[in-house]
């Protein structure tokens, strides 16, 4: 639990809607203030928990009886699309776009479930060492897959999702690129033949 | 002796005896199988999408990630080289395979976990809530008798596929528990704004939008906007509520007791709307979103829901002799006594 996952809007945005809700209820109390209470509660609930499930540990992790079940709990308002792209001849060309048939590079690895679950986390702040491995992971395929590519770019578009009735209307909310990274592939090549 | 040993002593008793209950292996050899084939699909779709080598093996033989050691049965074997996981994977699916034949059921379930385990905790970024809901089911299989019929090992022992042997019933129930309690647990941690009561039920709506998840654009779906609300607030009514089933096996535990809570459980039997709905959830999921084997994982669980009777009964179409009205407990050739329901 970090406390820097609670800025993501998201997140904001829960806390707002229970502070609404509390103060319908009587409860008058400032979205800072319920952020920091629910903070402190959790944090103390965790570390109770962890303490009280210390010696099971070994239980958990020698026969696979990890009891975790946070599944969906809540819907990302503001989930991000990972999209790729190539610099050649001095223009950027996507090749990559999360659920684009049409841009499918490596589609076969990255819409795997597996890769899905790594690239949810690794639009968040706190999986920066990762995210920034498998940027080099990818940027060695690109330099292999485009021999005229100079650059490859990998960042997420994060947007709020629409709803229901903008999204009849066909309106896109804002977004803004998030973990933006961009590689040279030249280093990534053999050396040219003399 | 006071009151309060006998107290105790009757309760051991009872307890005792209701570990003793013997049914059927057909249950839990037909759990034994869905899982070996969860196996198979869980590993074998990291081969087919060539991702072994990308998600298991670490960066320094050309993964994605730096690996470090990996759980102790990677260290031990030397760490996540090609090699070692190639092996683990191999042995892995040899399992899984083993289990689907029933081949040595125990056995290949403990390699199966194992490697599960050790392949899936090498890279937790890559894996999710279905791997710990697979080592649990393996764990279970590891404790249960689930060979004893549907199996290869059955074949070579009478020379039949099927075999009337007994096995105990609590590996059955405590598969049921873990369905329960990973139902149960989601549901209460679903404390959104969009999940619960008194907001707009939109959280399917907004899930189904999330790129992460789904298979294709949904963006459709706000034309069916009502319709993810009434699936919200029934999905999270069902989560939370899920417990009941336990109660049902409680009322079928003992139906001779009679009582009006176990009379009225007994002529609901909460598990027939409870597997409708997680049915029609699961294969919802399947269709629109990708979450890996969480819904083939799951659905296996569902095996267990009713006594190998029972599923015999549905299999033939006909009322069960566990519907019947109670009829005393017939001794079983162990010395301990079968049960029809539950």
């Amino acid at each position: 639990m970090q406390r820097a996952s609670w800025q993501d809007p998201t997140v904001q945005d829960e806390l707002a809607a229970w502070d609404a809700r509390l103060v319908h209820l009587g409860l008058h109390l400032d979205p800072a203030e319920l952020e920091d209470r629910l903070w402190v509660l959790a944090r103390g609930y965790t570390h109770v928990r962890n303490r009280v499930l210390a010696p099971l540990q070994p239980y958990y992790r020698i026969l696979g009886t990890n009891q975790s079940w946070r599944m969906f709990v809540a819907p990302h308002r503001y989930p991000a699309r990972l999209h790729i792209s190539v610099e050649e001849g001095g223009s950027w060309r996507e090749v990559y776009v999360a659920r684009d048939p049409q841009l499918d590079w490596l589609g076969p690895q990255l819409d795997h479930d597996r890769f899905r679950s790594a690239l949810f986390r690794y639009a968040w702040p706190s999986y920066g060492k990762a995210w920034s491995e498998l940027c080099e992971w990818i940027s060695r395929q690109a330099a292999r897959d485009f021999p005229q590519a100079r650059r490859v770019r990998l960042r997420f578009w994060k947007a709020r999702t629409p709803s229901p009735q903008k999204a009849r209307q066909g309106i896109e909310p804002p977004g803004r690129w998030v973990r933006a990274r961009t590689l040279d592939l030249e280093p990534l090549r053999p050396a040219a033949a003399p | 002796m006071s009151a309060g040993n006998g107290w105790a002593m009757s309760a051991w008793n009872r307890w005792v005896a209701l570990l003793s209950r013997r049914e059927a292996g057909t249950g839990l050899a037909l759990f034994r199988i869905a899982i070996g084939l969860c196996v198979l699909g869980t590993i074998g779709t990291v081969v087919g999408h060539d991702l072994v080598g990308v998600l298991w093996v670490d960066r320094s033989h050309d993964g994605y990630r730096t690996l470090g050691a990996g759980p102790w049965l990677v260290a031990l074997l030397g760490g996540p080289t090609p090699r070692v996981v190639w092996s683990l994977v191999v042995l892995t699916l040899a399992a899984g395979l083993a289990m689907v034949l029933g081949m040595g059921a125990r056995l290949a379930a403990l390699v199966a976990l194992q490697g599960v385990l050790a392949l899936t905790w090498l890279n937790p970024h890559a894996g999710g809530s279905y791997d710990d809901l697979l080592t649990n089911a393996l764990w279970l299989l590891v404790l249960g008798d689930a060979g004893a019929t549907l199996s290869l090992s059955c074949r070579l022992r009478t020379g039949r596929w099927t075999s009337d042997r007994t096995v105990p019933a609590w590996p059955r129930w405590l598969a049921v528990l873990q369905l329960i309690l990973a139902y149960a647990s989601t549901g209460m941690q679903k404390l959104s704004v969009y999940w619960v009561p008194g907001g707009d039920f939109s959280a399917l709506y907004y899930i189904l939008q999330q790129p992460s998840w789904q298979r294709t654009d949904m963006r459709w779906v706000a034309d069916w906007f009502p319709l993810t609300q009434v699936a919200t607030a029934l999905t999270w009514a069902w989560e939370v509520s899920s417990p009941l089933v336990l109660l049902t096996f409680w009322a079928r535990a003992d139906p001779a007791r009679g009582g009006r809570l176990r009379g009225l459980l007994l002529r609901l039997d909460y598990r027939r709307p409870f597997a409708l709905v997680g049915l029609a959830m699961h294969l919802s999921t399947l269709v629109l979103m990708n979450v890996g084997p969480f819904s083939a994982i799951t659905l296996s669980y569902y095996l267990c829901l009713w006594s190998p009777d029972e599923l015999a009964a549905l299999g033939r179409l006909r009322r069960p002799a566990s519907a019947m009205p109670p009829r005393p407990a017939q001794p079983s050739p162990s010395g301990s006594t079968t049960h029809p329901g539950g």
